[in-house]
């Protein structure tokens, strides 16, 4: 079996559409609208769920190769990449439904690779760094968004739905940081070079000021603050954060 | 052998070379299906997969926690002999975008199967004053294992044309006697056994309902025929009328990838996406040489749609 695969194996049946992030929010930006689908409408709901069910596809995709490309890794890394991928095939049917619920169809926005890229570091402590810790992290946030704008507009399937995937993606952030600490133990490049992976990823991931620390309807995505503590984050972390948002590049 | 109720079968030793052969058995196909699930494009055994990642790793950890209490170390994993590693390495080598038959057919179809034969029999034999331990974590492999063997069945049913079935069952045999070569999982059976009936088991709750294929209905009334004429055109290879549909700055660019797409006698769209008001359209062309996947870009130009850009997404040539 190769290990790892190259970043365009990624296999998807025929209706789903590729298109690069950047392309896709370019042509957004172009037509007037942000770079990626806000919470405002029951459509762009359907728009940003569409864009979760990828999401959540290339994670189970992401933590089954993570399972399958490093044999040498300690058993329970193992063991939590393998809990993560079936946690993640929950969620893909829970955001099928979602979609379904939403009037939407599989494949009816361009799907981005951007996160199963992230998922291809070569590095075991890079790949958690940056997938719990930098994505999974993001997942909170936008999850946490998502059940309270569900909430404020009386939504009780999204809203319950929603929430125990919250609670599997803070388990999954702990397991991030677990693991970032256990596998560079004694090797602080390995740690330096995971951290700014990761970084990278969260940088990226504010695109241009979306990501910020800001109420819930008043921001693309707003940070989870509290549910980023539940998960691990130290008050410290989140600082950085917030703070990477506001010095963020244009998209 | 004594019919005492403390007779046993199995030494403490050999119990623990199985247990060992077993963790090997799961892991590899832990790590095998995890691998699969990215390399495997049909949402329903992609999510299969995923179900069962998890369940295989379980099975892995039972048996290696089980490895210290009959005095060996835990959490090993050993082949039983360099031919069932080998039989593990033609199994999983079905890694190409069109052999998810063969992916399936190699773990659930002969793997799962023979893991449960061997299960059965071991629980049959095994001492039920000595070995509850071990035979506590036979009983929950076999149940899951048997629901996974369950909820196979039915995904595989609808991925088999007819020429799936056949490639299926070619795989199958060469499979098979790599396993018999191998004396199977324990190198103990020349004729490794194989539960392949799980008739009674419910599988559907590892089964996930994917929506059906993509509908073009859900392309727009305005934008529908003017694709579809496109389609016929890129059939006809009529430059000019292809030429008409694209957007004046990109007639240039657009044709000279249509130049790259080989001939086709049938012309299928295959998705649509929306980006704000642009249309990505996948197109699927099938010919003698093969099949080709165009990704079109549409825009609305004074009310007419136009192609802005367009991508050749794969070709794959005829088996």
């Amino acid at each position: 079996m190769e290990r790892p695969i190259a970043y365009d194996k990624l296999a998807r049946e025929e209706r789903f559409v590729r298109k690069r992030a950047r392309d896709i929010a370019e042509l957004r930006m172009a037509q007037g609208l942000s770079p990626m689908a806000d919470l405002a409408s029951r459509e762009s709901i359907r728009e940003r769920v569409h864009g979760i069910l990828v999401g959540e596809l290339q994670a189970m995709e992401g933590a089954g190769r993570t399972v399958c490309d490093f044999p040498d890794a300690p058993w329970e890394f193992t063991l939590d990449m393998a809990r993560q991928v079936w946690d993640e095939s929950r969620h893909v049917e829970i955001y099928l439904g979602l979609l379904e619920y939403l009037g939407g169809y599989v494949g009816e926005f361009a799907e981005s690779t951007i996160l199963w890229r992230c998922a291809c570091a070569e590095d075991a402590a890079a790949r958690v760094a940056g997938v719990n810790r930098g994505l999974e992290g993001l997942a909170c946030d936008v999850f946490n968004q998502l059940i309270h704008i569900a909430r404020k507009i009386g939504d009780p399937v999204i809203e319950r739905a929603v929430d125990f995937v919250l609670a599997d993606e803070i388990t999954h952030v702990r397991m991030g940081s677990r693991w970032l600490n256990e596998l560079t133990k004694g090797d602080p490049d390995r740690r330096r070079q995971a951290i700014a992976f990761q970084e990278t990823i969260d940088e990226r991931f504010n695109l241009g000021g979306v990501r910020l620390d800001g109420a819930h309807e008043e921001v693309g995505i707003s940070i989870a603050k509290e549910a980023r503590r539940l998960a691990g984050f130290t008050d410290e972390e989140i600082d950085k954060l917030v703070r990477s948002t506001q010095r963020s590049p244009v998209y | 052998m004594s019919d005492h109720p403390l007779a046993g079968i199995f030494s403490v030793e050999a119990s623990a070379r199985r247990i060992r052969n077993y963790r090997y058995a799961e892991e590899r196909m832990m790590r095998t299906l995890g691998g699969w699930i990215a390399l495997t494009p049909e949402l329903a055994p992609k999510l299969l997969f995923g179900r069962h990642v998890w369940d295989c790793a379980q099975h892995a950890d039972l048996w290696g926690r089980r490895l210290p209490e009959l005095r060996a170390p835990a959490q090993q994993s050993e082949p039983a002999n360099a031919r069932f590693a080998a039989f593990m390495d033609l199994l999983d080598g079905r890694e190409a975008r069109h052999e998810t038959v063969e992916r399936i057919v190699g773990v659930y179809r002969v793997l799962k199967p023979h893991l449960i034969a061997t299960y059965e029999a071991h629980l049959a034999a095994a001492n039920p004053v000595y070995e509850p331990p071990t035979r506590r974590i036979l009983d929950r492999c076999l149940t899951e294992e048997r629901r996974h063997v369950a909820a196979a069945t039915v995904v595989l049913e609808q991925l088999l044309d007819s020429d799936a079935k056949r490639r299926a069952s070619e795989w199958q045999t060469r499979l098979l006697d790599a396993l018999a070569d191998s004396g199977g999982v324990t190198g103990e059976t020349p004729t490794p056994l194989l539960a392949t009936e799980v008739a009674g088991i419910d599988g559907s709750g590892d089964v996930v309902s994917v929506p059906a294929a993509f509908d073009p209905s859900v392309i727009g009334a305005d934008l529908r025929p003017i694709l579809e004429e496109h389609c016929r055109a890129l059939i006809a290879r009529d430059v000019a009328r292809l030429g008409e549909h694209v957007a004046g700055e990109r007639r240039g660019a657009v044709l000279g990838v249509y130049e790259s797409v080989p001939a086709a006698r049938t012309c299928e769209i295959a998705a649509q996406a929306k980006i704000g008001a642009h249309r990505l359209i996948k197109i699927r062309l099938v010919g003698r040489s093969g099949v080709s996947v165009l990704q079109l870009q549409w825009q609305q130009r004074a009310g007419i749609w136009h192609v802005v850009e367009a991508e050749l997404v794969r070709v794959e040539p005829a088996a």
